[in-house]
């Protein structure tokens, strides 16, 4: 027996985690509800929706025995509640309390994985203080409504005893013998109905508990008489039983009951002789009423009239079933999949169709396809030195097929940007109500998808990016309408896919980026040599540097002149590279580029000399065969070639990385397509398509420009993956980085090229 | 006032049944048999003394057993003498609606200490 306990302790401690991150998502999809109510406080699907959600959470707490979770959803699902069912409206202030509630919330999941910590008194306050606030704004209501929950009317003389209270319940349960083994205990039940108002009297019968030397001690035989005294209605009152409603006699009598309805529930429950007695001693009823209440029962029978049963009027009418839970969820999923977090769409999507996955266990998975993709391009390379028809077609299938695999796998991986954009909807609302300003917000392709590890690192930096351009960027209404724009603000966030790269903006149409003001700041910080001009776009990249802000006025938001240079660095850590775009008064835009994923790239494999390059294919818009179209390079390994009558810039690698090799007569020239514009780079060989495993460069090439990455080819050969982004820079003339770099980058080339 | 009859000579052979700490399903399942032995070393007609000061956790499956052993030695002709319940232990009957039956089985051996 005490192994089963074990058992059932580990079982918790397993089933923990994923009650977690469950509840995590149920929050997560409360919060987005909240905000599409904002706009729709009138949606019932959604106010629906979001009670189903409060009830989902607390429902599976309650498994889970976190009592303060369970206590404190109970009041914001009562709220809720009231909000369905019309009886409040939907308010920006109860939408502000519901939000502090579910952070209230989130905060308390967040802690029941150790259960065990004792809470500081301020939270206990905190949380008193917020459950007082939604018994106010609950409360509220039934003044609104002050006849909805009166008492039914009836025509029959005996007044029940409960009377004194027109809102007293009789509630009758009995547990199903699975109950304690269902983790469910009745006690904790009780004290939670005692949460829905007051209970005056309370009897438990006992009749049913056997001897002890008859009693399997983890089956439960308890019943229950009880009359409530509440405001709730009747559906909340079974719904705090709707987690053993399965195997659970339940029998709610509204107010005002007749002895009528209390003798038909003494009849409902033939195998419990006393309840009359009972129901007498826990003064529901007087014995008077019931003996009346049963003699107009059997006349009734007698005249041929079908009594009404009790248990027909309740059954399922709560206790919402989790099918119907996720069925609705789903639809309203689809509804919304434009702009809803996909954490609802995971937690709506019915069961059967998602597997939990440890992100671990999928790593590991990509990391040996990546070595098979290497080991594969190996096999096909011996196969063709072979040259035996045969063994190359099927070493040719073999590739197709783990091309097939790793684009599978890798689609595990993806997840739509949209969930994490979704997060940013309460930080703007509360950001700009914080700051006084009118914000709308607008999410763009929120369904583009990129790699899960990409998503989870890009949060933090977008984050401070989002605050920064409420913060900096928007102007308040009324500086906005002095200088003839409508008063509020505008603020996107957009996502699509580029030539191998997601690009993430983030638009405002702020007050823009004033370039005096950075360059006064650069000059003073000592950024930028005093005097010192730099071109307008240099300009604007100094907010990235450290240590950098130019807000007059530091609030608590931004403007600590700590933020955009990390946010920077997080994105480069992610090969990643961020641009700033701004027009005085207009507004600004911030762009991200990322890669895809992290692992794996569909490559363009070239030659040149002895070295191999790979483009990412996705970059690669043509190539060019060129003979002497191409002028001469300059010591950067910069020229032009004449494509269409339109003059393209074409890098030369071979100066570039003072590859000392000869340049053979013909070569050809890739056409690289790298955001906006073009630019073509010389190659000796085509190599073709190549399925690349990205390794990191080592630490000596880091600092190299133009490269995001090495990997290993089938030879056993390692090529240099080309970073299109910054070697298109080197071709547009940018500044070349680091001193180190520079050293190597032109250093060498220059004797070649002159040589 | 029950504490205060500890001391008085209860006309009791058997050891006292000393309740644990956790009185819950986690542990129900290992004082079940340990709770019938107990059951049947005692000598019928004897108010069975049981130890509740030490309670400090109880929820229905707990209690559920208390009730069952009461009714057990009910059956046997013999009351039950709960000993100092702790607060916990009152406080988990009044929620469950066994206030009145915690009394009972208090009361009347309270009245008998101090007779």
């Amino acid at each position: 027996m005490s192994e089963m306990t074990d058992a059932d302790n580990s079982f918790i401690q397993e089933a923990l985690p994923a009650f977690i991150s469950e509840a995590q998502e149920q929050i997560e999809s409360l919060e987005q509800l909240l905000l599409q109510l904002e706009d729709a406080p009138r949606d019932t699907e959604l106010l629906n929706a979001l009670f189903r959600c409060a009830h989902t959470v607390k429902g599976s707490a309650g498994i889970f025995g976190l009592n303060r979770v369970v206590a404190f959803t109970h009041h914001v699902e009562t709220l809720l509640d009231k909000l369905r069912e019309g009886q409040l409206d939907f308010t920006p202030a109860l939408g502000t309390l519901l939000l502090q509630c579910n952070d209230q919330l989130r905060t308390l999941v967040a802690q029941a994985r150790d259960a065990d910590t004792a809470e500081t008194p301020e939270a206990v306050a905190d949380r008193a203080a917020l459950v007082e606030r939604l018994q106010a704004a609950a409360g509220h209501a039934d003044k609104a409504e002050p006849a909805a929950e009166a008492a039914p009317a009836t025509a029959v003389a005996p007044t029940p005893a409960n009377a004194g209270s027109a809102r007293c319940w009789h509630v009758s349960t009995a547990f199903g013998t699975d109950t304690f083994r269902n983790g469910m205990d009745p006690l904790a039940l009780l004290n939670y109905v005692r949460g829905l108002g007051s209970v005056p009297n309370l009897v438990c019968d006992i009749v049913a508990v056997p001897p002890l030397d008859q009693l399997d001690p983890e089956s439960c035989h308890l019943a229950f008489e009880l009359g409530l005294d509440t405001d709730a209605s009747r559906a909340e009152i079974e719904g705090a039983f709707s987690f053993v409603r399965d195997d659970c006699v339940l029998h709610v009598l509204e107010p005002g009951a007749t002895p009528e309805d209390y003798a038909r529930l003494i009849e409902a429950m033939p195998d419990n002789p006393r309840l009359g007695d009972i129901l007498v001693a826990c003064g529901a009823i007087t014995r008077a009423q019931l003996q009346h209440g049963l003699r107009t029962q059997s006349q009734a029978a007698a005249a041929g009239a079908t009594p009404r049963p009790l248990g027909e009027i309740l059954q399922s009418t709560s206790g919402v079933s989790a099918q119907v839970v996720n069925a609705a969820l789903n639809k309203q999923t689809k509804a919304k999949q434009r702009d809803t977090a996909p954490a609802t769409a995971a937690a709506a999507g019915d069961d059967g169709r998602f597997i939990r996955v440890q992100a671990d266990r999928l790593d590991s998975v990509i990391n040996l396809l990546g070595e098979l993709v290497i080991a594969g391009a190996g096999a096909a390379l011996l196969a063709r030195q072979t040259r035996q028809g045969t063994l190359i077609e099927a070493n040719a299938q073999i590739s197709r097929l783990i091309e097939e695999i790793r684009n599978g796998t890798l689609q595990l991986r993806m997840v739509p940007i949209g969930e994490t954009f979704s997060r940013f909807r309460r930080v703007v609302r509360d950001t700009a109500a914080e700051l006084g300003k009118d914000v709308s917000f607008e999410i763009v392709g929120g369904e583009t998808e990129l790699d899960k590890s990409v998503v989870e690192r890009i949060a933090d930096p977008l984050m401070h990016l989002v605050r920064n351009a409420l913060d900096h960027g928007l102007e308040t209404a009324a500086e906005r309408l002095a200088s003839g724009k409508p008063a509020q603000g505008r603020l996107t966030l957009s996502a699509c896919h580029e030539s191998g790269s997601i690009v993430i903006r983030i638009l405002d149409d702020g007050r823009g980026i004033n370039r005096e003001r950075v360059l006064a700041r650069a000059w003073e910080r000592g950024l930028v040599e005093d005097g010192v001009t730099p071109p307008d776009e240099d300009i604007l990249r100094l907010i990235f540097e450290a240590g950098f802000s130019t807000a007059e006025k530091v609030t608590n938001l931004s403007g600590r002149g700590v933020g955009m240079d990390v946010v920077r660095r997080n994105i480069e850590a992610l090969r990643g590279t961020v641009m700033v775009y701004s027009d005085p008064g207009e507004g600004s835009r911030i762009e991200i580029r990322l890669p895809l994923t992290l692992a794996i790239i569909d490559g363009f494999l070239v030659g040149v000399g002895a070295s191999k390059f790979i483009f990412p294919l996705e970059a690669v818009v043509e190539v060019i065969e060129s003979r002497s179209a191409i002028s001469t390079p300059d010591d950067r390994g910069r020229s032009v070639v004449e494509l269409r009558g339109r003059v393209l810039p074409v890098l030369n690698l071979r100066t570039l990385y003072g590859l000392e090799t000869t340049e053979p007569e013909r070569i050809s020239v890739v056409v690289i397509k790298s955001g906006s514009h073009s630019y073509g780079v010389m190659v000796d060989v085509l190599l073709g398509q190549h399925q690349t495993v990205i390794k990191p460069l080592g630490r000596m090439f880091q600092s190299l420009r133009g490269m995001s990455g090495s990997s290993i080819l089938g030879s056993g050969e390692v090529a240099l993956i080309l970073d299109v982004n910054s070697l298109g820079e080197s071709v547009a003339g940018k500044p070349p980085a680091p001193a180190k770099s520079r050293d190597v980058t032109n250093g060498g080339p220059k004797s070649l090229a002159r040589s | 006032m029950a504490r205060r009859s500890k001391t008085s000579p209860a006309p009791t052979v058997a050891t006292p049944l000393a309740l644990p700490a956790e009185l819950t399903i986690y542990t129900v399942g290992a004082l079940h048999p340990q709770w019938l032995a107990w059951l049947g070393q005692g000598p019928a007609e004897v108010p069975a003394d049981l130890q509740a000061a030490a309670v400090e956790q109880v929820d229905a499956a707990g209690l559920q057993l208390l009730l069952s052993l009461q009714r057990a030695l009910a059956q046997r002709g013999r009351s039950l003498h709960i000993q100092a319940p702790s607060t916990v232990l009152r406080g988990g009957c009044e929620a469950l609606g066994l206030g009145e039956w915690l009394k009972d089985q208090i009361g009347p051996m309270a009245e008998g200490a101090h007779a």
